[in-house]
C-alpha cells in the first residue's frame, strides 16, 4: 500500500496532479479506517469468544448437581455443535458477519474442549490428566486448516505446551531423562520451525505469524529462566542431539535457496537455528563436565542478550514491528532481574528502589519512543 | 476440500470422539466386575475440571515383600496387572504381573514408582541395587470428581479418623476401571 511520503513524492515530480493526490489520501485514509475497525471487530468477538469459553469451563468445574449428568452433556455438546454450525453458516454461507463467524468457531473449538472435560468429569478420569489435552488439541487442529483459523492455531500451540507441561509430570520416566525447561525450549524451537514450514506453502501462510509468535515466546522464557541460573542437569547425551537436529532441520530449509526465498524473516529463523546449536553445545558440556554456576549463568545472560539484540535486527530489517515489540518487551525484564541480582546487596535498601524505580522509568520512556518512531516509519507515516 | 465437507467432518469427527469415550466408559461400567477398594482421600482442585477428592487405594502402593510377582523387573511408566480376589464385595490383591493374567479378575495400572530395598556396607554407603520393595501404582481412578466445596468436608472427616471411605469400583475383563461411587462409612454419597 502507497503512503503520504509517496504522495507527496509523485505529486513533486508531477506523476500525478493535486486532484489525484487528494484522492488518494482520502483514499488511504479511508483504508486505514477501515482496517483499524476490522482489528477492532476481530479482538471484541475473539475475547467475547474467550470469555463464554473460559465461562463453560468453569459452569463444568463448578460440577453443578441440579442438573443430571445426561442433560449436562447434551447442553454442553449440543451448544458446542449449534456453535459450530452457527459461526460456519455466518462465516461462509451469509457471509455478512464474517469475523463473528471465525470467532463463533473458535468459540467451538473451547466448547469442545469443554465437553471433553465435563465427560471425563462425569466418569471420574484421573484429574490432570495429558490424554484429555491431547484429544482436545487433535480434536480441534484441523480446524485450523478447514476454516483457516489463526485463533485456533494458537490455542493448538498453548495446548500443545499444557500437554507437554501435563506429560512431563505424569511420566517419571520423561522426568528422569530431561528437565522441564529443556523441554519447552524444544518445544518453543519446534513449534516456531513448524512456522517456518507452512510459511513454504502459500495456502499456509494464515498461521505462519501465530506459530513463530508461540514458539519464539516459549523460548524466550525457557532462556530468560536459565539466566538464574542450572537446572539440574539429566546427564542424558541424546538433548543434545535433539537440540542439533532440531538446528539441522533450520539449516535444512534454510540453507536451500529455493526454500529460503519463500521465507520473510531470515535473520529471526537463522537465530532459532543458533541456539539450537547453542544449547547442543551446552548441554553436552554440562553433560560430560562441571561447569561453574557463574559461567553457566553468564552464559545463558549472554545468549538471551544476544538474541534480543538479534532480535531486533532482524525486526528492523524486515520491518517487523511484532519482533521489535518482543524483544523490547523481554530486555525489560532482563534487565530487571540483573539489577537485583547485582545491587540488591550493593546499595541501602531506599537507593536500591529510587535508583531502580528511576531506571525503569526512564527505560520505558525510551523503549515507547523508539518503538513509535519505528511503528511510524514501518507504517510510512511521518510524527 | 469446501468448507461445508470440513463442517461435516468436523462435526462428526467431535461426536465420534464423545461417543467413543462415553462407550468405553459405558462398557467397563456395564460388563464389569464391582469392586470395592479401601481408600484414603485428600481435596484438591483440577484446573478445568474443580473440586475433586484423591483416593489413595491400599492397592496404590504395594509391598512386594508381601505377595508373589510374576517377575522382578518392574520399570516407570510401564502397564501392570494386579489380580484380585473378592472377599465380602472387597478386592484383595493376589498376584501382579506385567502382561495380562487370564481367567483372572485383575486390574490395569500403571507403575508411578519403585522403591528398591539397597543394601549398605559398614558406613551406610549403598553397595548395590536390591530387590524392588515397593511399587506405587496408578490405575487411572485416584481422582472422585464432587460439586464445587463439597470435598473438603469428606476430606477433613476423614482426616480426623471420624469416617471410612471406600470406593465402589467396575473392572471390566479388561482390567480397565471406572468409579461408580464412593463410600462413606459403608453408605454411598448422594450429592
Amino acid at each position: 500500500m502507497f503512503d503520504q511520503d509517496l504522495i507527496r513524492k509523485w505529486l513533486d515530480e508531477g506523476t500525478i496532479n493535486h486532484a489525484q493526490a487528494e484522492k488518494m489520501r482520502a483514499d488511504l485514509e479511508e483504508y486505514k479506517a477501515e482496517h483499524r475497525s476490522k482489528k477492532q471487530i476481530i479482538a471484541f468477538s475473539t475475547i467475547g469468544a474467550i470469555l463464554i469459553g473460559i465461562g463453560a469451563i468453569l459452569f463444568v468445574a463448578s460440577n453443578w448437581e441440579k442438573i443430571g449428568d445426561t442433560v449436562k452433556i447434551m447442553l454442553l455438546a449440543g451448544s458446542t455443535v449449534g456453535i459450530h454450525y452457527t459461526g460456519y453458516s455466518l462465516k461462509y454461507k451469509n457471509q455478512k458477519y464474517s469475523r463473528l463467524g471465525s470467532a463463533l468457531l473458535f468459540l467451538s473449538a473451547l466448547l469442545f474442549g469443554a465437553s471433553l472435560f465435563l465427560i471425563a468429569q462425569i466418569y471420574n478420569i484421573n484429574a490432570n490428566n495429558s490424554t484429555l489435552v491431547l484429544i482436545w488439541l487433535l480434536g480441534v487442529f484441523p480446524l485450523i486448516y478447514g476454516y483457516r483459523s489463526t485463533a485456533v492455531a494458537g490455542l493448538c500451540s498453548l495446548l500443545f505446551y499444557l500437554w507437554i507441561g501435563l506429560l512431563y509430570s505424569e511420566r517419571n520416566s520423561l522426568n528422569e531423562s530431561i528437565n522441564i525447561l529443556d523441554l519447552y525450549l524444544m518445544s518453543g524451537i519446534a513449534i516456531y520451525f513448524s512456522g517456518i514450514l507452512h510459511e513454504l506453502s502459500a495456502k499456509l501462510k494464515h498461521t505462519v505469524s501465530t506459530f513463530k509468535f508461540m514458539g519464539l515466546q516459549a523460548v524466550l522464557i525457557a532462556l530468560f529462566i536459565y539466566t538464574f541460573g542450572p537446572l539440574e542437569s539429566k546427564g542424558e547425551e541424546i538433548i543434545s542431539v535433539i537440540y542439533a537436529f532440531l538446528g539441522l532441520l533450520f539449516l535444512a530449509v534454510l540453507l536451500s535457496k529455493s526454500l529460503r526465498s519463500r521465507l520473510t524473516g531470515f535473520q529471526t529463523d537463522m537465530s532459532m537455528a543458533v541456539i539450537s546449536f547453542l544449547m547442543a553445545g551446552i548441554t553436552l558440556i554440562t553433560t560430560n563436565s562441571q561447569v561453574s554456576e557463574e559461567a553457566y549463568m553468564g552464559f545463558f545472560n549472554l545468549v538471551f542478550l544476544g538474541l534480543l539484540v538479534l532480535l531486533l535486527y532482524a525486526g528492523y530489517s524486515t520491518e517487523d514491528i511484532g519482533i521489535i515489540n518482543t524483544a523490547m518487551f523481554w530486555f525489560i525484564p532482563l534487565i530487571f532481574a540483573r539489577y537485583f541480582d547485582f545491587f540488591w546487596d550493593l546499595l541501602p535498601r531506599s537507593f536500591f528502589f529510587i535508583i531502580g524505580g528511576l531506571a525503569l522509568l526512564t527505560l520505558s520512556v525510551v523503549l515507547e519512543r523508539k518503538r513509535r518512531e519505528l511503528k511510524a516509519k514501518f507504517a510510512g507515516v511521518g510524527e | 476440500m469446501n468448507q461445508k465437507k470440513v463442517l461435516y467432518l468436523t462435526l462428526v469427527f467431535w461426536l465420534l470422539i464423545f461417543s467413543g469415550f462415553i462407550a468405553y466408559k459405558e462398557y467397563t461400567l456395564r460388563t464389569g466386575t464391582e469392586v470395592m477398594l479401601k481408600t484414603l482421600p485428600v481435596d484438591p482442585r483440577d484446573l478445568f475440571r474443580g473440586d475433586y477428592v484423591t483416593l489413595n487405594y491400599e492397592i496404590s502402593t504395594l509391598d512386594m515383600k508381601k505377595f508373589h510377582a510374576e517377575n522382578s523387573d518392574f520399570y516407570y511408566d510401564e502397564p501392570v496387572y494386579l489380580t484380585l480376589k473378592l472377599e465380602n464385595g472387597y478386592g484383595i490383591p493376589k498376584e501382579i504381573y506385567t502382561t495380562p493374567p487370564e481367567d483372572e479378575l485383575y486390574i490395569k495400572g500403571k507403575v508411578k514408582d519403585v522403591i528398591y530395598d539397597w543394601k549398605t556396607d559398614e558406613s551406610s554407603n549403598m553397595t548395590e541395587e536390591g530387590a524392588i520393595k515397593e511399587l506405587r501404582v496408578d490405575y487411572g481412578i485416584e481422582s472422585y470428581f464432587v460439586p464445587e466445596g463439597r470435598g473438603m468436608g469428606i476430606e477433613k472427616a476423614q482426616r480426623t479418623g471420624k469416617i471410612e471411605v471406600d470406593a465402589k469400583v467396575i473392572i471390566d475383563k479388561y482390567g480397565n476401571a471406572v468409579i461408580k461411587s464412593l463410600l462413606i462409612d459403608g453408605k454411598e454419597i448422594d450429592f
